[in-house]
């Protein structure tokens, strides 16, 4: 595929453009390939699947119950929730993106981060008009992808040579908090989070690591129940 | 590579391909009902409540934290009140391992 100079000049703007958040996101996959070690995979797997997957919190989430034996499905489901934000930026960016055919969307999809689509979201406010925005996007997760692929492998084949007792597989648990910290912002969200975390410790001793759906379960018919109905009190 | 790696492997790739392409790929043909909307948006949260909450509230022999709590416990407040404050994501994993650190140096239970 050929692209002319004004492609090339929006992938650059993207890939430009990255470079803002870049380092947090290099140290941010340092953190993640470290953790990923630390807490008892090993080095190759842990390198292969950064690559593959790309997944930081989903893979971060999921190691634990890999390692203490859960149900596959158990893991699959996980994940799959986890990631399930990203069904929340479908809706934007497939309408942004609505003349890219359907293989490149979906070769996208692996690419697709937080932080590019927040930087998708900030450009096209600067710029409404952007004619390029399909290339700027691929300039944005070039430079993610890059930052974080960096980052991860640093941090994976590092890993074996900082000492136990500085205890970094914890630094993975806390990554995963401070995902979840902002996204405790409403009252459902609270309240869903909060019977998800009890159930699942409640039932922690079921087998394969049942407990976990039990929680997630539990708590996403809480937060649904808590959720405002603005739909029906509008008459729709 | 173990056959159990490549398994976990398999599992974080289809899990993430089908959340993150399928739906850009339905793109604006897809229109949510509001609850599953609303499940869609809290899910998240709550798969990572169910996660960790279970892991902080117990100690390394996974017995309830007493009243002292533990490393851990006292590490994800740190993270969290740092993140509340509308600090960096690396602040506050920093400010919460030394949080661990300063715990476990005083006795608390890791």
């Amino acid at each position: 595929m050929r692209l002319t100079t004004a492609e090339k000049a929006a992938f650059k703007a993207g890939f430009v453009d990255m470079m803002g958040p870049a380092p947090g996101v290099l140290a941010w996959g340092l953190v993640t390939g470290l953790a990923m070690v630390k807490m008892g995979l090993g080095t190759i797997p842990a390198a292969v699947i950064s690559i593959t997957s790309y997944a930081g919190s989903a893979q971060l989430a999921t190691l634990p119950l890999v390692l203490g034996g859960a149900a596959w499905w158990v893991i699959w489901l996980t994940a799959l929730v986890i990631n399930l934000r990203f069904t929340v930026y479908a809706a934007t960016l497939g309408q942004l993106f609505a003349e890219a055919r359907p293989w490149h969307r979906v070769v996208l999809g692996y690419f697709n981060g937080d932080v590019t689509f927040l930087r998708l979201l900030a450009h096209m406010e600067r710029k409404p008009d952007e004619t390029h925005r399909f290339a700027f996007y691929w300039g944005a997760v070039a430079g993610n992808w890059l930052a974080w692929q960096i980052g991860s492998l640093l941090g994976i084949f590092a890993a074996t040579q900082i000492p136990a007792d500085w205890a970094l597989e914890v630094a993975g648990t806390l990554a995963l908090v401070a995902v979840l910290a902002p996204a405790l912002r409403s009252r459902p969200a609270v309240l869903g989070a909060a019977v998800a975390g009890l159930v699942s410790y409640v039932a922690r001793n079921l087998p394969l690591h049942l407990g976990v759906m039990a929680g997630l379960l539990a708590g996403i018919a809480t937060a649904m129940a808590a959720a405002p109905r603005a739909g029906r009190e509008a008459g729709a | 590579m173990t056959a159990n790696d490549w398994l976990y492997m398999a599992l974080l790739v289809t899990a993430t391909a089908l959340t993150r392409s399928t739906l850009v790929l339905l793109g604006n043909s897809l229109n949510l009902p509001p609850r599953v909307d609303a499940a869609l948006r809290y899910a998240p949260a709550c798969a990572l409540s169910a996660i960790l909450l279970p892991q902080l509230l117990t100690t390394a022999q996974g017995q309830l934290i007493g009243w002292q709590g533990s490393a851990p416990f006292w590490a994800a407040i740190a993270t969290t009140v740092t993140m509340w404050m509308g600090r960096s994501m690396l602040l506050a994993i920093g400010c919460g391992m030394a949080a661990y650190w300063l715990f476990r140096a005083v006795g608390v239970p890791v």
